[in-house]
């Protein structure tokens, strides 16, 4: 019970496994957002048209989570008919909404019914094929086994073939019925819960390492209950945090999936009823499979945590074994993921460390492997392996923390980095304040991984969405808006009028040629083509019509408010900027804050916690100027967080679209027509890129301040997080209105005031001048704190 | 060169850390002595203005240090007692950091911290990690840290602290070879640290001076008083502090 409360008494271990806990409830509900709740929500008038070089959808997108609701009722409407009844109602309610969305007199419910509906229907096909599918199995074994290469009763193939027959025969017969899959099915997807634990496990097996760090290994190993007695102890432990970290990891995701979806009563379904299970060989419930899955998953992570026990103390020094431990693990995971199925070493990659971390494979999965021409089933292979090799690592374990001499050894590594420290030393000696505030940030606080990790973020973000266009109307308007783009003059409406008779003309040809036929003068065939001709003329009328509106309100506009109007295509602009952009800015806000706080967090608390702090005081340099680094350091690393995230955005602007009208000013922009100054488009986008970096820098001076105020580095990490980030992420993901004005994430996205204003800079003037204020605020305090006394 | 405390003054709330104290300190090496909590450490927190004074005036060639502020830091060197280090530095950026602080030019800071790491016996240890370090290789860095850039006034608390004797000659007598010309303070309750080489010897109580005088004159005093209970020759400066400083 000691050892057990000194791990846990570690208030690092608990923040962290507290915030492992949060985060991974966090991601799997955002995972079940992002996809669709698993719903298919393309409508049947959906489709893709190309405009100027991008695909860009017709279809305005479907509330997932009110798709997913009504998908509920209609699957409790389904569930109460026999499964052949249920297909044809569904197939019927399918082909009627269908025609309705076509023939464009759909509501939002319709819309809504047809994706219930859809959906449903794919989980009915996969339930009514499913016997089809399991004939087809002992047919193929009838069929392959004709062929001479396959017949072979001796041969890995003809035996894999028999094996899997035969475990697939016992299914036959099997009763599938309808019911929520969502929640098991999201549970067996959510890939991270498996590497939160992996992380859970590390976290726990380091801190046996804790008495080597304070040098007293020794002492421990010199103690009588230090040995076998502390070695059977730890094994419990790791047992017992297996048993909690999968309770509690994998239980927030069922529970999640279970209040999100629904479906706890449908546990008692035949497991192959859940698709994602349909390749188990095994007749069991949804619900006892659940059960055998935790039992699994339990055992299973308690081998990967005597791994990981076994890596860490294997080896004397602290780092050496760090490294040799992501060595391994390093290789087993380039085994497990790059290696062949088909390769003659495959067993590497099936009986593999990350075979019992990502355990879900197991089961979705059918594969056998070829084992001396005897296929064997990977799910058998490594559940049969789990328990032996759960009782040898033990040993194994048990034996090393035992035997190891903490005295034993040379200190390999400390040589090396003697030599190394050598090196960095003849550099770092000639750097200055500033310079050594950088290497501090970067290199001793491992900054350089956030920077690593934010640009492998930023890789990732979207910056771009597509705009629909919802009707051919639109499209020739934005077709014309292109080709008449330009300084509006004279001569634009002039060019407009040339284009108004062409289609005038195009028109007046259909009235004359139905005229014409009228008269029998023309074949039908041939009064078909001018009335194409026609209607197309037509729609081309309307969206000219709608340019020219355009064109005269921004020359009315351009007179009464001096500006030059210019006609501009501003799909670019909203598709990175716009209101349907929003998310996306807020993403790349929320990532840009995120980096900042972790880059900066520990810069003014590492002093404290190093204790450094009256020394530095002393110093002559030690206190101003020192401060004026910090800030420094701050608008640098801003700087660098910001060229990163925002360099992207413009980056995805210039490569995705091609923008003749920079100079053009910036109020012939719809989104941006109450903005107050008269500049172009780029001035309006360099403003906007600056104000972004204030708003950053801002947010940069709340973190320094909150890390001066605290004592230990953990404490200022969890702190500037919970002031620059929960806010934003509970007003932006969760909807709760009243922290819009603590949310750092909207000023620094910035658009979604400038957008909610329309275009005028009240409310971003507003948020400027409040930041601005905290900021300066916050340098005083922080100065203050710095020249003054402690 | 002059260092004045006038009628200096510690409060915490209604505890007195230090009552008004006033002494002048020139050229030499002084030698602090108190029990744990006499106010010797509060009196080097507000000779190095790391803490707020109550009352009273800290003047250094008779202007006050809260007015000199970086001048008078420019000739402070300062150990304090308890051991303050960036870990993942090793000892060589340490002192470069350190001299770069205390504005000390590159090529002036390159010979001094070649020096003091000879003389501090780290010179084979330099590229070590501090956080590698025992606690008394850790206590000659910051030994060396402090008498970066030639010092004039130099605090040290507890400098010997955790040293083992061999070490406590060396730095003692390193201590003692530093040039006259400034103010050492040297803040212990090792008395034997402060016997040999301090030219005054300070006995602080209750946040009290309670006696300042030259070792041997302070020995002799106090013989005088309680001559007839000890045996003559045989008088040390231990008892002299358990004679002040004893309960």
């Amino acid at each position: 019970m000691r050892e057990l409360g000194r791990i846990f008494s570690r208030r690092r271990l608990t923040l962290g496994l507290v915030l492992i806990l949060m985060l991974n409830g966090f991601l799997f509900v955002r995972e079940q957002r992002e996809n669709d709740y698993g719903l298919d929500l393309e409508l049947p008038s959906s489709g893709f048209i190309f405009v100027d070089g991008t695909f860009m959808t017709t279809q305005e997108p479907v509330d997932a989570w009110a798709a997913y609701r009504r998908y509920s009722e209609w699957l409790d409407r389904a569930r109460k008919l026999p499964l052949a009844d249920a297909v044809t109602m569904l197939t019927d309610e399918k082909a009627a909404l269908s025609a309705k969305i076509t023939g464009d007199t759909d509501t939002e419910n319709d819309q809504l019914d047809y994706v219930a509906v859809n959906n449903l229907l794919a989980q009915t096909d996969y339930l009514t094929g499913y016997g089809g599918w399991l004939e087809n199995i002992q047919k193929n074994k009838e069929n392959l086994l004709t062929f001479s290469i396959f017949n072979d009763p001796d041969s890995f193939s003809g035996r894999n073939i028999l094996k899997t027959a035969d475990e697939f025969e016992k299914l036959q017969g099997v009763e599938l019925t309808l019911g929520t899959d969502g929640a098991v099915d999201s549970f067996m997807s959510f890939r991270l819960t498996d590497y939160f634990l992996l992380l859970v496990l590390l976290l726990v097996a380091l801190s046996f390492l804790e008495e080597r760090k304070a040098g007293l290994w020794s002492v421990v190993h010199a103690a009588p209950n230090g040995r076998f007695k502390l070695a059977i102890r730890r094994t419990l432990i790791l047992f017992g945090a297996s048993v909690a970290g999968v309770l509690l990891l994998y239980g927030t995701d069922l529970a999640l999936g279970f209040s999100l979806y629904g479906g706890f009563g449908d546990l008692d379904r035949a497991v192959q009823s859940v698709e994602t299970l349909g390749r188990l060989p095994m007749l069991t419930t949804v619900g006892g499979f659940l059960v055998r899955f935790f039992l699994l998953r339990i055992a299973a992570a308690f081998l990967v945590s005597l791994l990981l026990w076994l890596m860490l103390t294997a080896i004397n020094n602290v780092k050496y074994t760090i490294i040799v431990a992501a060595g391994a693990l390093a290789v087993e995971y380039s085994l497990y993921t790059f290696l062949p199925v088909q390769s003659a070493f495959n067993i590497l990659k099936y009986f593999n460390l990350f075979t019992y971390i990502s355990l879900s494979d197991l089961y979705t999965n059918y594969l056998n492997i070829d084992i001396f021409s005897y296929p064997l089933g990977i799910r058998s292979i490594s559940q049969l392996a789990l328990i032996p090799l759960c009782l040898l690592l033990t040993a194994i374990c048990v034996y090393v923390h035992c035997h190891k001499k903490p005295a034993a050894g040379r200190d390999l590594l400390g040589r090396v980095a003697y030599k190394l420290n050598s090196v960095t030393d003849k550099f770092l000696r000639r750097l200055h304040l500033m310079g050594m505030e950088l290497h501090k940030t970067l290199w001793i606080q491992k900054g350089i991984v956030i920077v690593v990790l934010l640009i492998y973020v930023v890789f990732g973000l979207s910056y771009t969405v597509s705009i629909p266009v919802m009707s051919s109307a639109e499209q020739a308007a934005r077709q014309y808006t292109t080709q008449f783009a330009g300084e509006i003059t004279d001569g634009t409406f002039a060019r407009m009028d040339a284009e108004q008779k062409l289609l005038d003309n195009d028109l007046a040809a259909y009235e004359d040629a139905k005229a014409a036929y009228d008269a029998g003068l023309f074949e039908y065939p041939e009064l078909d083509k001018y009335a194409r001709e026609a209607a197309a003329a037509q729609t081309k009328s309307e969206g000219l019509s709608k340019v020219r509106s355009r064109a005269e309100e921004l020359r009315d506009k351009g007179a009464a408010e001096g500006f030059t109007p210019w006609l501009i295509d501003e799909t670019p602009f909203e598709s990175v900027y716009g209101s349907r952009a929003q998310s996306n800015q807020q993403q790349a806000a929320l990532v840009a804050v995120l980096a900042l706080t972790l880059l900066l967090a520990g810069s003014m608390v590492y002093e404290r916690q190093s204790g450094m702090t009256y020394l530095l005081k002393s110093t002559a340099r030690g206190r101003g100027a020192l401060i004026l680094r910090k800030l420094l350091l701050a608008a640098g690393m801003t700087t660098l967080v910001w060229t990163v995230v925002y360099g992207m955005e413009v980056y995805a602007l210039l490569s995705s679209f091609d923008i003749p009208a920079w100079s053009a000013s910036a109020k012939n922009l719809s989104m941006l027509t109450a903005f107050p100054l008269n500049c172009s488009i780029t001035g309006a986008l360099v403003l906007l890129y600056v104000f972004r970096w204030l708003m950053l820098f801002c947010g940069a001076v709340i973190v320094l301040l909150i890390s001066s105020r605290m004592k230990r580095m953990e404490v200022a990490y969890i702190a500037a997080s919970a002031v620059t980030l929960i806010p934003s992420v509970l007003y932006v993901y969760m909807g709760i209105g009243a922290l819009r004005p603590l949310s750092l994430t909207l000023p620094v996205a910035a658009m979604p005031l400038i957008l909610s204003a329309g275009g005028a800079l009240t409310d971003a003037g507003l948020a400027l001048a409040a930041l601005l204020a905290t900021a300066a605020v916050s340098t005083a305090c922080v100065s203050v704190q710095a020249r003054g006394k402690s | 060169m002059k260092l004045e405390l006038i009628n200096l003054t510690k409060q915490y709330g209604n505890f007195t850390a230090l009552d008004h104290v006033n002494i002048t300190f020139t050229e030499g090496i002084y030698g602090i002595l108190g029990a744990n909590g006499a106010g010797k450490s509060t009196m080097m927190n507000l000779l190095t203005d790391n803490i707020p004074r109550t009352e009273g005036q800290i003047l250094f060639d008779g202007t006050d240090i809260l007015k000199l502020g970086r001048d008078f830091r420019r000739v402070l060197g300062y150990m304090p007692q308890q051991q303050g280090y960036y870990e993942h530095m090793t000892a060589q950026t340490f002192l470069s950091y350190m001299a770069d602080l205390k504005a000390i030019p590159k090529k002036q800071a390159r010979a001094e911290i070649e020096k003091l790491l000879e003389i501090t016996n780290l010179s084979d240890v330099r590229h070590k990690k501090l956080g590698g370090y025992s606690g008394g290789m850790k206590q000659r860095v910051l030994l060396a840290q402090a008498l970066l850039g030639d010092p004039k006034v130099v605090i040290l608390d507890e400098p010997t602290a955790g040293l083992d004797p061999k070490e406590r000659i060396r730095i003692r007598n390193f201590i003692a070879d530093l040039s006259r010309e400034r103010i050492i303070l040297l803040a212990t309750h090792i008395v034997s640290d402060i016997e040999s080489i301090s030219d005054q010897i300070l006995m602080m109580k209750k946040g009290r001076v309670v006696g300042m005088d030259r070792p041997d004159r302070l020995i002799e005093n106090v013989a005088q008083e309680v001559r007839e209970s000890v045996v003559p020759g045989h008088f040390s400066l231990e008892d002299v502090y358990l004679y002040y400083l004893g309960e």
